[in-house]
């Protein structure tokens, strides 16, 4: 008796913390395949790039007002990764990308070539250029390796450098920089100079620790984990950073409709201007 | 693209050192808790098996909180040896090691406890002293389990991703794991790459595995004509 007591408590223990806890992406109401009534709650399943975390949660609870019976549900990663996740068949009604590319992967009206698989995903329709970022050098408070520019990455200064890799839009980004300076990847590589992270939150977090004496993040998360810049990429550096948005054909039918509100909301409302070009996104028109 | 066999050799560096510390820090363990009272066995029983529960990311953020270079112990490492613990080879030894040291350790005090005491009072009537009784008696008599343990411990070592991707990040030549490559590979599309890592794998755990057979039947055969006697 005493043993199906003590483990009953347990269970009960386990099963009280879990309930305790609640993440922002937990749904909070069952997704709904009716036309959306008033007041009937929606799901709208975001998946969008990680440097857009802290702006689109700030956002999500300004359009709690705006539509109080829209759950907004996100996914923040890597626009590589969320691409493969879109491909391997999970549900989303609206996806920002971090890059065109993963976009034009999965657009079936993809003029670049990049729709290798012949992807359908995108609502084509609804595809617009939201949001301009920029490209910088970022390092640890304390600067320990002095590096100050761009070009200090091939000096022997540095001895880690952390990147995304290259299915992350940061990481491309990062390779077209260094190739246009003539800073010999390879060799960085081979000294053992450069490590590979899976998403920019994650090359954030490392510059943040000082486990790392540089990282090549966005402008806008230098932001948000408060990291001081060295060096910002220009337009002939890396191109210019463009994000797409677009609504996606793989969400529910509830979801993508009140998607596309929230994509408008996104475009044209001033509120939500503010929070982006807070965080130092520049949006386009 | 040539091959590159770092992550291989790196992988198995990584999985003996930690085993090797392991099986110390893991029968020594084993063998003061049995001798503690009730309460204290107990309390250290779940302290010390923790790893083999925490998902490894928890395990990796606790680490990266006591040895990143702005923690606690980070810091003293790096302004008393001007090194650092983490983004390092061997920061993924100090992530496979807690991991893998639970198997250890339960395993030798399973062992420990189903020993009979009889054997070591009646070496230590001979004069023996514990030192030799623990090394030249127990051992041996505990040696299955202590072997089993050992196993497991390597190949939880071998296999550990997410404390190591963690601690050790992923610096190709550097801190490359087989584990951390194939997740590498993988997600920038290099398929191919990624499978050639995964049978690697796949082979090095079927040798360990059936060494550890072969030396188990051996045992097995030396045990068995003791029943044919008398």
């Amino acid at each position: 008796m005493k043993k199906i007591g003590i483990l009953s408590a347990a269970l009960a223990l386990c099963l009280g913390l879990s309930a305790c806890s609640s993440t922002a992406s937990q749904p909070s109401t069952q997704p709904s395949a009716a036309p959306q009534d008033q007041g009937e709650p929606v799901d709208v399943v975001v998946f969008a790039a990680a440097s857009m975390e802290a702006s689109l949660t700030e956002i999500a609870d300004q359009y709690k007002e705006v539509e109080p019976n829209v759950n907004l549900v996100f996914t923040f990663d890597s626009s590589g990764t969320l691409k493969d996740q879109i491909q391997e068949g999970a549900v989303c009604d609206l996806f920002i990308s971090a890059a065109p590319k993963q976009m034009n992967q999965l657009d079936a009206a993809d003029t670049s070539g990049q729709n290798e698989d012949g992807l359908d995903f995108v609502n084509h329709d609804t595809r617009v250029d939201l949001l301009e970022n920029k490209v910088v050098l970022a390092v640890p408070d304390s600067n320990p390796a002095d590096i100050q520019s761009f070009q200090d990455l091939a000096s022997d200064k540095l001895s880690l450098l952390c990147l995304g890799n290259d299915s992350v839009p940061v990481g491309a980004y990062s390779l077209d920089i260094l190739a246009s300076l003539n800073i010999d990847l390879a060799a960085l590589e081979d000294a053992g100079k450069v490590t590979y992270a899976s998403n920019v939150s994650e090359v954030a977090t490392q510059v943040k620790e000082g486990a790392v004496d540089c990282g090549i993040i966005y402008a806008t998360d230098a932001n948000t984990y408060e990291l001081t810049v060295v060096d910002q990429a220009t337009e002939d550096l890396c191109g210019q950073v463009i994000y797409p948005a677009a609504v996606m054909k793989c969400g529910t039918e509830a979801g993508m409709a009140a998607a596309q509100d929230f994509l408008d909301y996104l475009r044209t409302s001033d509120d939500a201007h503010a929070v982006l070009e807070g965080v130092g996104f520049t949006v386009l028109s | 693209m040539p091959l590159d066999w770092y992550p291989l050799f790196n992988s198995l560096r990584i999985a003996a050192v930690s085993t090797v510390l392991i099986f110390f820090l893991g029968i020594a363990a084993a063998y003061y808790v049995a001798k503690l009272p009730r309460w204290a066995k107990g309390a250290l029983d779940v302290v010390l098996t923790l790893p083999l529960v925490l998902p490894p990311t928890v395990v990796g953020y606790f680490l990266l909180r006591l040895l990143g270079p702005q923690r606690p112990i980070g810091l003293w490492f790096a302004q008393v040896f001007d090194a650092r613990l983490t983004m390092v080879w061997y920061s993924a030894i100090f992530a496979s090691a807690v991991v893998a040291f639970p198997l250890m350790y339960r395993t030798a005090r399973g062992a420990f406890e189903s020993f009979d005491q009889n054997l070591a009072d009646a070496a230590r009537t001979l004069g023996r002293s514990n030192t030799w009784v623990f090394w030249r008696v127990r051992m041996p008599v505990c040696r299955q389990g202590i072997l089993a343990g050992t196993v497991l411990a390597f190949a939880r070592a071998l296999g550990e991703y997410g404390a190591t991707a963690m601690i050790a990040g992923y610096t190709p030549g550097r801190t490359a794991t087989i584990s951390t490559t194939v997740y590498q590979l993988w997600r920038t599309g290099d398929d191919e790459g990624a499978m050639r890592w995964v049978l690697v794998n796949l082979c090095i755990s079927a040798v360990v595995l059936l060494a550890v057979n072969l030396l188990e039947r051996k045992d097995k055969k030396n045990a068995a004509p003791a029943r044919e006697v008398g």
